[in-house]
């Protein structure tokens, strides 16, 4: 039997796949029904009513958006009834909207004010008496609640994708209100989703409030450059002022199928503002001719690691990245055993799977992409999530199925205790060597040190008895352990032999396609090394205290590698007066008029494609369809590596602290903007403060490895257990470090 | 409605023809015309209607600067920014219509959130060197804020200097003194224009 259902609407044929609705049928065949609560990406609000179609043979109408076809059904989607019952529902909506339009932030943006001329509601029957309402100020939102209409999207939005779950609707009939989730104040992680989706202007940033219109801002489509999801976003700019500059207003995102977090939605302004200055690029060519390395961060484009790359060839210098080269090396040993280059799994892949396991990243702030997704598969498949973390996070709560709490450093043991069971359900054939490693495995041991029970498993294993999706996730504390290479080819047995799909999530917006382009060496301490936008004697950065400034990201065009293999192109926002690497490296002979020329150069044999940049695509089509840049070509390589056994896994004992950002901070991009919160204390449990004997407000000296750091400590009461959070978005932490760390604190009196 | 004041196309009691020989074809005619028109002295004439008037102290001419003409309601001359009546405070809401719709791109404003969180405009300027003073700005503006005065002297180093937001709004003295002219709308006519209106010769 086919799992096709074929049925009519308007008299057309059309075909609906298991799970789709009436809705999303039409609108696949370009059939109209008019929403006003519907959006894709959150199962049916069903708020609205406006979705309303006749079905023939059933008395009354069908909501379209969460009822699916039958075989055979006749539906009708405009008729003088339904005609008739939509207009009243406009009208309904109208009564007591204020008319604001001439100031409402959404300025003409709306669906509202759509709908209603769309159903030329031009005289009111309705009438309530209106009530005094007043405008909320949630910090970076603002709720105006007589303009809200109660679709409904934000709230579902929040529970269904985000996962924050922190706004909620009072119902009260005619008074019913958004409210934040028991709470007084919105305490959420404020990805300003809830701004994208409401249909009017009731939910509003509150930088953005009444300082420009839409039709003002000129779009530009870029990928964000904060964390290595690079989701899709437009920066719209404008003037500044009325004689200024063009500087970003907001950004926005096609919320209809993509999510933002936070700090691409509202850190945007990280652009260089520096103004050009000859004499520094003087000394920076002279800088680069002498150079024994160049340091770099994986704040790059692809196209300008290229050119990183053909000066080391140049000038035979060596190449830093400590970020990208232990990616590199991951990933190196992850393919000496799967034979292909590239992970195989994507954001996409965990949205639709029904089961997932997220190990060694606090990923709700290491890249809220990834949480999103995990979100999605959780609420729409009933996904189980395995979150195995030496530390829970609260974020992750509403989402994750099971905890698996491990000891902090053994990551190895973790991974093999996983890929054991894995293995064993999946039957996989393993060659004799492989079999002897796990016929060897101490699982007492194992399970001992890790302080995993092996119930632990056996429940996980049960759970996903039935899940068909798998995808396992692994974080940069597997990525920057001691025993990251064996941990690589752990994770990939588990793809080869069973049914999971991998996802290795890359610390950095760069760091994959980095670590592609570049033959990195081993960071060493010496003298004349030029930085790029890294450490160095000489920086070329577009950070402060630069001995040249660059332009950000955002004022630069190239592409990135995400998280899904795939090369995103991003735009000039904003316009840089100045000089670029190019520039410099055109001047040491490493020549070319544009940087964006390298594009169709990039290196073929880690899978880039022959395409100029100028013909790749950034856009999502109506329906949804991702049509941002190319995927990566997938390279088979040889698969010759042998897994190790199991090291001994190490103990760290004392004060711990564990190297993360607060929410919507990633690095000193995020840090330089206006609108982001910088807490940039060291976090820890009540816990935590006893055992170190300090107390909430102390400033503290935070020793580890070589290095003192002072901080201000802050009791955070959603922590529990030993170890602190130590931020390392002010730049003062090398960020490619093991993320955990023995320490030692003492209170600064 | 009557049509009869359509139908009488009788012109005669208010305008007649004038009395003009025939132009002289043949050469002798048109020596004898040159001859005429060369002495008959009628550059006198012309001499004698200036002296006459200038005795008579019956002047036409308006001694600009001094003396101005008044104004036709609609002429479009550079922008007022009006107050309200009930509170003196500016009418402009800031939404940014008149910036829109501007064909000569010449306004530009920007705003801002107020300390009452309503929307304020924090600058806003006019480019006169661009403006062709079509009035779509004063058409389009939902609140008759922005209209066009009567002021025409536009002389300046630079027709730039003239505009800011300041300058344009209505002074408060003026708006205590309530003498705000209120822009009377687009079909408005000049003052007492109906005495001074003829009956045009075609009726239709």
């Amino acid at each position: 039997m086919s799992n096709l259902i074929n049925f009519k609407i308007d008299g057309i044929s059309v075909e609906a796949k298991k799970g789709e609705t009436i809705l999303t049928v039409a609108r696949k065949n370009d059939i109209y029904i008019p929403t006003m609560c519907y959006i894709s990406k959150t199962t049916p609000c069903a708020s609205c009513r406006m979705c309303v179609v006749e079905a023939a043979g059933i008395e009354g109408f069908v909501l379209s958006c969460n009822t699916p076809p039958t075989q055979g059904i006749e539906i009708t989607t405009n008729t003088k009834e339904l005609e008739k019952e939509r207009t009243n529902i406009m009208k309904l909506y109208d009564v007591n909207h204020p008319l604001e339009c001439g100031v409402c932030d959404k300025s003409g943006e709306c669906d509202l004010q759509n709908k209603t001329l769309e159903f030329d509601v031009e005289r009111q029957d309705f009438s309530a008496r209106d009530q005094a309402r007043e405008i909320k100020d949630w910090g970076l939102i603002n709720y105006d609640p007589s303009l809200c209409i109660l679709c409904e999207k934000c709230v579902h939005v929040c529970n269904e994708v985000i996962g924050d779950d922190a706004i909620d609707v009072q119902f009260g009939g005619y008074s019913s209100t958004i409210i934040p989730k028991n709470s007084d104040v919105l305490d959420c992680t404020f990805c300003g989703e809830c701004i994208a989706v409401c249909p009017v202007g009731a939910l509003v940033s509150s930088n953005f409030k009444y300082s420009a219109n839409a039709w003002e801002l000129s779009r530009i489509p870029a990928t964000c450059a904060h964390c290595s999801a690079g989701c899709s976003l437009e920066y719209e700019t404008r003037h500044s002022a009325i004689n200024g500059d063009d500087s970003i207003y907001r950004v926005k995102n096609n919320f209809e199928y993509t999510s933002l977090c936070g700090a691409g939605r509202f850190g945007f302004d990280f652009d260089n503002k520096e103004p050009k200055d000859e004499v520094a690029f003087h000394k920076a060519i002279e800088a680069v001719k002498v150079a024994k390395a160049i340091r770099f961060s994986s704040m790059i484009t692809n196209e300008e690691a290229h050119i990183l790359q053909l000066l080391k060839e140049k000038l035979d210098i060596k190449l830093f990245n400590e970020d990208a080269r232990k990616f590199q090396e991951f990933m190196r040993a992850y393919s000496s055993v799967s034979g292909k280059l590239h992970h195989s799994g994507s954001l996409d892949a965990i949205k639709q799977s029904d089961a997932a396991i997220i190990i060694g990243s606090r990923i709700a702030t290491d890249n809220p992409a990834v949480r999103y997704a995990l979100t999605t598969a959780a609420k729409h498949n009933g996904a189980k999530i395995v979150y195995a973390h030496p530390m829970e996070d609260t974020l992750m709560q509403n989402t994750v199925t099971q905890l698996m709490k491990y000891e902090v450093g053994t990551e190895e043991g973790v991974l093999a205790l996983l890929a054991n069971a894995i293995l064993a359900e999946a039957d996989a054939d393993l060659s004799d060597e492989e079999k002897e490693v796990f016929d060897d495995l101490d699982l007492g041991y194992l399970y001992a040190e890790s302080n995993i029970g092996d119930e632990e498993i056996d429940f996980m294993m049960k759970s996903f008895t039935r899940a068909k999706k798998r995808v396992l996730i692994i974080g940069n504390d597997l990525i920057a352990h001691k025993r990251s290479e064996n941990i690589a080819k752990l994770a990939a047995m588990i793809e080869k032999y069973s049914s999971f799909s991998l996802v290795v999530v890359p610390s950095d917006i760069n760091t994959l396609g980095a670590s592609l382009i570049c033959d990195l060496d081993k960071d060493e301490d010496i003298i004349d090394v030029v930085g790029y936008n890294a450490k160095g004697n000489f920086i070329i950065s577009s950070l402060a205290y630069a001995n040249l400034a660059v332009p950000s990201l955002n004022q630069q065009e190239g592409t990135f590698v995400n998280i899904d293999n795939k090369v995103l192109p991003t735009n000039v926002a904003v316009g840089f007066d100045g000089y670029t690497l190019n520039d410099v490296a055109s001047a040491c002979g490493v020549e070319s008029e544009n940087t964006v020329d390298y594009t169709n150069k990039l290196n073929k044999k880690a899978g880039f494609k022959d395409i100029d940049f100028d013909s790749l695509e950034n856009f999502l089509s109506p329906h949804g369809d991702d049509n941002r840049g190319y995927l990566l070509d997938e390279v088979t390589c040889k698969a010759d590596g042998k897994l190790d056994e199991i090291d001994d896994l190490p103990e760290f004992n004392g004060t711990i602290i564990y190297h993360s950002n607060p929410v919507l901070q990633f690095n000193a991009y995020t840090n330089k903007t206006a609108q982001l919160e910088r807490d940039n204390t060291l976090r820890g449990s009540a816990q935590f403060a006893s055992a170190a004997k300090i107390a909430d407000g102390d400033r503290v000296e935070v020793s580890f490895a070589h290095k003192t750091i002072t901080r201000e400590f802050k009791l955070d009461n959603e922590l529990k257990g030993t170890v602190a959070l130590n931020p390392t978005f002010d730049d003062v932490v090398d960020a490619s470090r093991y993320r955990f760390e023995k320490s030692k604190i003492v209170r600064v009196v | 409605m009557k049509n009869e004041q359509f139908n009488n196309r009788d012109i005669s009691n208010e305008y007649f023809k004038v009395d003009i020989e025939d132009y002289p074809t043949d050469p002798w005619g048109k020596f004898t015309r040159v001859v005429k028109r060369t002495f008959r002295g009628e550059l006198f004439v012309g001499l004698w209607v200036v002296m006459r008037e200038m005795i008579k102290f019956d002047t036409h001419t308006i001694s600009y600067p001094m003396e101005k003409m008044p104004i036709g309601p609609r002429y479009r001359a550079v922008h007022e920014m009006k107050r309200l009546w009930e509170s003196d405070t500016e009418r402009c809401i800031g939404c940014g219509l008149c910036e829109k719709i501007c064909i000569s791109n010449c306004i530009r404003m920007d705003t801002k959130i107020d300390e009452h969180s309503r929307k304020e405009v924090s600058e806003y300027t006019i480019n006169l060197g661009r403006c062709i003073f079509c009035g779509y700005c004063a058409e389009v503006c939902p609140e008759l804020a922005i209209t066009h005065g009567g002021e025409y002297e536009n002389a300046s180093e630079q027709r730039e200097h003239f505009i800011d937001y300041a300058g344009m709004l209505t002074p408060l003295d003026k708006m205590k003194a309530g003498t705000q002219k209120e822009f009377e709308g687009f079909g408005a006519i000049t003052p007492h224009e109906d005495e001074r209106v003829k009956k045009t010769p075609l009726a239709y």
